[in-house]
């Protein structure tokens, strides 16, 4: 569980508080009613979790974006959703918003800020410059995401990303369905890492209503969330050799995830692993056979993976392409709040399984690259499909009989924060009680909403014909972003 | 590269021979629930509906229980505890219908009554298919991408995706249409030439599921003609070939989300290639 210290400070002051405490910006949302908001700022800073709490009693605040870029899209937001205007906000324009005055999207202009990845004085004009608006219909097979690129026709000068194009109101229906529910709408807002979210929902929950889980179920849920871990980081790897045009490569690497998604299917009846992890514990459990047949299933499955990555890491033409390709400065990832195999590619030290520890995880290395670049990234996921390996057959030889549910009683707490780590990084779920059978409010925090947020970054100095290399290896989900 | 063409031509032929071959799902699958509406009892249908989140099952007038597999995301819920059995999970992989109505099953709907003929439509072999996101989770795009891996290999089949929708025959739509959604969806269908079908993958796509929120338009056809239905959470790649070639009229539909009597019969058996 997440102990959270608690700090009143004045709305004015929440910027400097904020940047004084030098932790990263895990969230910063508006809660309660109308006339009394407040806005709250969720940092991490050595090895507390943070709350500030500030009132907002007119319509504005000092922005906190000057001081802690990471708020960037964090403010645009709260502007967005509830009015408030953080007053000095580098670039205050709509960005969960989708109205018909908000169809255009506006290059950055001479002032914009620099340092929030907008090339300002920069910025090239004249003849030959031209913007390839991409999406959000996209060739292939994709998620809706606009990019506009502005090109000369090989150098990329600028790279803007637009979202929110799937907003489905995931939070407020998290809220509104009867609590034993809300689980299967966490699941389904990013349906590639539905079990980081039900795990992430479900330790706020159980926060709330102080359950303790099971043993078995723990060990269960280290094995199901590892599985998710293995076949979104192959996805990503499918996706890099798709854009290298390496056909047998993305072909073996393709058959590998079937694989992890065929063994879902026959151990938890979800090819995505849905419905397994519900707060207090898991709904199902694995017998015997469904134990021996993850082991077995591995096992052999590792040796091949082995196999295709080592004939990978000697392609020539797969290693040019994302060698110093799409870098990513400590500094950028660490200002903004990157998390995830973008952030530990990039140096910054950061795992939530071992940060903010859950579900009995036990000690382990959490891979890291100093690099920056795609390739660097990629080498942190290889090196975590090693990790996820090695946790799976621990959880399975440390599965004892038991149980495999608490039923969660009433919510007696009033907040709680609930994190895991996706593949895609850190998962955030912070629930406010209603009273102690439902939700006053749910806060979700994907990790590709700050992931995105550095995605113009990235594109400094780049080739457009490297845009999927870089677009694939941040390895982002819009589902998750838009919530 | 040599070690890649090794590595290719070493490796065990993995395809499958949908729809020539059955390709049978894993005991337990949960691709959808399945009523028999002759057995619920009035205590057990309104507890099996007050379990269901996206509102697949629901009581008619008469209080009896209706099944629209349309909206139902397979999470199993109204299975946990039912007393009567009137509800189980169908792990079938064949899910497709050409009519929202028939994935619709109620006291009073019989299976009969709706057309069981494969979809007479334009096309017989080769589909373009132009895919559209309007809102899913993301894990149906990732299912769709499968299609053409090793397992599926929709190429076989003459199934190809197109990145222009001026040279698609078949628009397939994932999600459950957002407002942002709206007009791009609309104008990839305009773009289209004439005749095209078009296909609402996946659960969300059939009917808007468990999405309810103003900012959601709720199913594919609130927009657009649809031609062909393909419930699931996600649908399985077997499920979404299965809804391609229904596409192509070269399989028959599903059968209706039903146990007992007629239904049984009318289940259309796999490769009943026209």
């Amino acid at each position: 569980m997440i102990t959270l210290q608690d700090r009143m400070v004045q709305a004015t002051a929440l910027a400097g508080e904020t940047q004084q405490l030098v932790g990263r910006l895990m969230m910063l949302f508006a809660a309660g009613r109308e006339g009394a908001r407040e806005l709250y700022a969720i940092v991490r800073a050595d090895d507390d979790v943070i709350r500030l709490r500030a009132r907002v009693d007119a319509n504005a605040y000092p922005a906190v974006t000057p001081r802690v870029p990471a708020a960037h899209w964090f403010e645009r937001e709260i502007h967005d959703l509830h009015g408030i205007v953080p007053e000095g906000h580098p670039r205050l324009e709509p960005l969960v918003r989708h109205g018909p005055e908000e169809r255009e999207v506006r290059l950055p202009e001479e002032e914009d800020d620099v340092r929030l990845g907008h090339r300002g004085a920069e910025r090239l004009a004249g003849p030959g410059v031209f913007v390839i608006p991409y999406g959000p219909v996209r060739s292939g097979v994709f998620e809706a995401s606009q990019f506009l690129v502005q090109t000369g026709g090989e150098d990329v000068a600028y790279c803007a990303q637009r979202l929110f194009f799937k907003r489905r109101g995931a939070e407020r229906r998290i809220g509104e369905v009867p609590l034993e529910h809300a689980v299967l709408v966490a699941e389904r807002v990013s349906g590639t890492s539905s079990v980081a979210h039900a795990l992430a929902f479900s330790h706020a929950i159980e926060a709330l209503s102080r359950t303790e889980v099971p043993p078995r179920a723990q060990a269960i849920r280290r094995i199901v969330a590892e599985l998710e871990r293995l076949y979104n980081h192959l996805e990503v790897t499918v996706r890099e050799c798709e854009d290298a045009s390496l056909a047998v490569a993305q072909a073996q690497f393709a058959v590998l995830k079937e694989r992890l998604h065929r063994l879902a299917a026959a151990t938890a009846g979800n090819r995505y692993l849905r419905g397994v992890v519900v707060p207090g514990g898991t709904r199902i459990d694995l017998d015997t056979r469904a134990i021996d047949l993850i082991g077995s299933t591995l096992a052999g499955w590792e040796s091949e993976w082995r196999r295709v990555l080592s004939i990978l890491l000697r392609t020539d033409s797969f290693l040019d392409r994302l060698v110093s390709t799409g870098p990513l400065s400590a500094h950028d990832a660490r200002d903004f709040g990157c998390v995830g195999p973008v952030a530990r590619g990039s140096g910054i030290d950061l795992d939530t399984r071992r940060d903010l520890p859950y579900d009995g995880y036990p000690e382990f290395e959490a891979a890291r690259h100093s690099d920056g670049d795609a390739m660097a990234r990629m080498e942190v996921r290889f090196h975590e499909v090693d990790t996820s390996l090695e946790l799976i057959d621990e959880a399975i030889s440390s599965l004892t009989p038991g149980p495999t549910r608490t039923a969660p009683g009433p919510l007696t707490r009033d907040a709680a924060l609930g994190a895991s780590e996706s593949a895609r990084g850190e998962t955030l779920y912070w629930l406010e009680t209603g009273d102690e059978h439902t939700l006053r409010l749910c806060k979700l925090r994907a990790a590709s909403f700050v992931n995105f947020g550095v995605f113009n970054r990235v594109f400094d100095a780049q080739v457009l014909t490297d845009f999927s290399f870089i677009e694939h290896s941040l390895g982002l989900s819009p589902a998750g972003c838009d919530a | 590269m040599i070690r890649w063409f090794l590595r290719g031509v070493s490796r065990p032929r993995v395809t499958t021979r949908y729809p020539r071959g059955e390709e049978p799902p894993p005991a337990g699958f949960r691709a959808r629930a399945l009523l028999d509406p002759t057995a619920t009892s009035p205590r057990e249908a309104g507890r099996a509906a007050q379990a269901c989140l996206p509102g697949a099952l629901s009581l008619d007038q008469q209080d009896r229980l209706m099944l629209d597999a349309g909206r139902c995301i397979g999470c199993g819920l109204c299975v946990d505890g039912n007393g009567d059995r009137a509800i189980t999970m169908d792990p079938g992989y064949e899910l497709a219908t050409t009519s929202r109505e028939r994935l619709v099953v109620g006291a009073d709907v019989r299976e009969a009554e709706i057309a069981a003929a494969a979809l007479r439509g334009p096309f017989r072999r080769s589909l373009h298919i132009r895919h559209v996101d309007t809102g899913s989770d993301g894990a149906v795009e990732q299912e769709i991408a499968a299609l053409a891996n090793p397992y599926y290999d929709m190429h076989r089949l003459g199934l190809f995706f197109t990145a222009s929708p001026r040279h698609a025959d078949v628009l397939l739509v994932t999600g459950p249409v957002t407002r942002p959604m709206e007009q791009p969806l609309r104008r990839t269908y305009e773009a289209m030439p004439a005749p095209r079908v078009v296909i609402a993958a996946g659960t969300d796509a059939c009917s808007g599921s468990i999405w309810t929120a103003p900012e959601v338009l709720g199913g594919v056809d609130r927009v657009l003609p649809v031609n062909v239905y393909i419930p699931g959470d996600p649908p399985t790649p077997i499920a979404l070939l299965h809804g391609l070639l229904l596409a192509a009229g070269r399989v028959r539909q599903a059968s209706a989300p039903h146990v007992g009597g007629a239904a049984a019969a009318a289940v259309a058996p796999a490769g009943s290639a026209t």
